[in-house]
């Protein structure tokens, strides 16, 4: 096990320069933004040539490339392009927070309902019960969630009103402005209204996925033989589900929670954008199609590290409930 | 004489009767789901190509003034017209086309990329097949929307560029899924029954291996039209994707969101038809591997 560790932290390694490596190569193709300042008349074409040149646009990408990850490896991120002042490393270090708690509170929510749906699901397999459920997940599925986004926005914003005249829910944004020093529960009520309709949008398709998973991962167990060994042998139908079939038909489950870690850092670039929540994910698009590179790939690399640690922690996790696999 | 109605039933329907194509057919048509979708893409179809030879009006003429902005669904107009006094059934009808056409050809494209991959990956083993796989999983571990986004905003915004685009991140799981299969598969007796009358590697790839993974990937390739109309639509929906003039689903429900307080009817249509589009493959998509493989996972 450990020698499996020390390897898989090993091949980690090219995996990660790769993926830098292609989402520079993406970015390089972005024009450069200082060839903009050109038609700029207040701007000296030295002060240009002086930006261009600091920041290696003179260079070929490749280089660029070495010129930035030589920075990276000593702890210098850069600094951002798209909000002047600020380093890379402090704009994402502002929309972090905004996306883990959106996405942090989707992920927990469409867990606790989708696996307890998924094994009921699967249990009363082809009851009606289980076709309804199978119709919303797939509902979910194909739901495009920037559609979802703004029908609920007419729903609750536009439609339906409070007495005062105000609309249900706020349209978008992630607090009241104003409210920054009120005392803790208003400021909490305030920020839970504006929290609703991303969470919502997002569960409804995060659910019908998880559910499809958990509802094949607990059929998939609960046709083998030792649990009709168990049911033979007149173990309560209760206990067959709860202990015998569902500890082992959370195996792959597990394993998939930890690959979607990630996600939650990553955060929901349309959903974001739809509700105007300044996370990562409305970060990085405006970034990257800003030519805002070292945002953009101090973002991308953020996850893409994540995901790439995730998959080992997975494997690891894998090993670790299920005592019939082993690494060697 | 019930048991002779029994058995004649049963000689009926008996899989035996049925060739492999046809055995799937008969399992699909029994899918209740499958079914469902296969009405709802046909309806789609119906609207997007037959819809224009019976409702003739120009999706790009526009009415001029005022009074030819945001009209309420009417005789002249059934589903009104947008901004620019345009007849939003018509732009239904060709942006539906163009969704479709984007959906269908780069999903169909990234399935045979990846089974190209996956097919070299897999046959041959050893360096290739890790310098493939590594690759692979790097292109797994990229988050796919951004750069997607990043790809799409330096591309241009034809057609053809977004289907590069979609393509260029759609390949991979079909690659994995190829290559697992032709692992299994070269260790079979009639590849080396093939390798011993001296089949070239090529052939061994593409007449032996490939047509065995086809009912996989077309499988996957269904589903995959799905979500290639949704990267579409997203990406159109950010402004990188179909430019106005061109309708495209994607960005009528862009150009609709700025008007979501005075004609909230124009973000319904082509969302709802993206989603039935949509829901509709992903339906017959899970019917199709049920009927070719209930174990299969994809």
């Amino acid at each position: 096990m450990r020698d499996y560790v020390i390897r898989r932290v090993l091949g980690m390694i090219p995996l990660i320069l790769i993926v830098m490596i292609v989402a520079f190569a993406i970015f390089s193709l972005v024009p450069n933004p200082f060839a903009a300042l050109i038609e700029n008349p207040r701007i000296k074409k030295a002060d240009i040539e002086r930006l261009i040149k600091a920041w290696g646009f003179d260079l070929p990408w490749y280089l660029r490339f070495f010129k930035w990850f030589s920075g990276v490896i000593k702890g210098d991120w850069g600094p951002s392009l798209l909000y002047p002042g600020s380093s890379a490393r402090d704009v994402i270090a502002r929309a972090l927070p905004v996306t883990i708690r959106v996405m942090g509170i989707e992920f927990l929510l469409s867990l606790l309902i989708a696996l307890p749906i998924g094994i009921i699901s699967a249990v009363k397999q082809y009851s009606v019960t289980d076709y309804v459920v199978t119709v919303f997940s797939f509902l979910g599925m194909s739901m495009p969630t920037f559609w979802f986004g703004l029908m609920m926005m007419m729903l609750f914003s536009v439609f339906l009103k409070r007495p005062s005249g105000a609309p249900l829910l706020p349209a978008g944004g992630i607090m009241t402005p104003g409210l920054e020093e009120a005392p803790f529960w208003t400021r909490f009520v305030d920020q839970l209204q504006y929290l609703v309709m991303p969470v919502l949008v997002l569960a409804f398709s995060s659910v019908g996925s998880w559910t499809r998973y958990m509802r094949s991962s607990m059929l998939e167990v609960v046709r083998q033989d030792y649990i009709r060994t168990a049911r033979a042998k007149g173990v309560p139908e209760r206990l067959v589900i709860n202990k015998h079939a569902l500890r082992n038909a959370l195996i792959p489950i597990v394993t998939l929670v930890a690959l979607s870690v990630p996600g939650i850092v990553g955060g929901a670039s349309i959903t974001e954008k739809i509700f105007n929540i300044p996370g990562m994910g409305s970060l990085i698009i405006a970034a990257e199609t800003k030519s805002d590179y070292p945002t953009a790939m101090v973002g991308l690399m953020l996850t893409s590290v994540l995901v790439i640690v995730f998959n080992l922690i997975a494997d690891i996790v894998y090993a670790w409930v299920d005592p019939r696999i082993k690494y060697s | 004489m019930a048991e002779q109605a029994v058995a004649a039933e049963k000689k009926k329907r008996s899989s035996d009767d049925y060739s492999y194509v046809g055995m799937v057919f008969h399992r699909l048509t029994r899918h209740k789901l499958a079914m469902a979708g296969a009405v709802m893409l046909i309806l789609m179809m119906l609207f997007v190509f037959v819809g224009p030879l019976v409702w003739r009006a120009d999706p790009n003429e526009q009415i001029p003034g005022l009074e030819g902005m945001f009209n309420p669904p009417s005789q002249a107009h059934p589903l009104g017209t947008d901004d620019y006094g345009r007849d939003v059934l018509a732009r239904m009808f060709f942006g539906g086309r163009i969704s479709l056409f984007i959906g269908f050809i780069s999903a169909v494209s990234a399935t045979l990329i990846g089974a190209f991959i996956g097919l070299l990956a897999g046959y041959y083993g050893g360096w290739a097949d890790n310098l493939l796989m590594r690759f692979t999983d790097a292109m797994l571990s990229i988050p796919t929307f951004p750069l997607l986004i990043a790809l799409a905003s330096v591309m241009g915004k034809g057609m053809w560029q977004i289907i590069m685009v979609i393509v260029v991140f759609g390949w991979m799981s079909d690659a994995r899924l190829v290559r697992g299969l032709a692992l299994s598969l070269k260790e079979q007796e009639y590849v080396e029954a093939a390798r011993a009358i001296g089949a070239s590697a090529n052939r061994i790839m593409w007449r032996h291996l490939f047509p065995n993974t086809l009912a996989v990937l077309i499988v996957s390739t269904t589903i995959g039209i799905g979500s290639s109309i949704i990267y579409e639509a997203s990406i159109s929906f950010l402004g990188f994707g179909i430019q106005a003039p061109l309708a495209s689903w994607g960005n009528m429900l862009q150009n609709a969101q700025q008007f979501i307080w005075n004609a909230p009817r124009l973000i319904v249509y082509p969302g709802l038809a993206i989603f039935i589009t949509v829901l509709g493959f992903n339906f017959f998509g899970d019917g199709l591997r049920d009927a070719i493989d209930p174990k299969l996972k994809l």
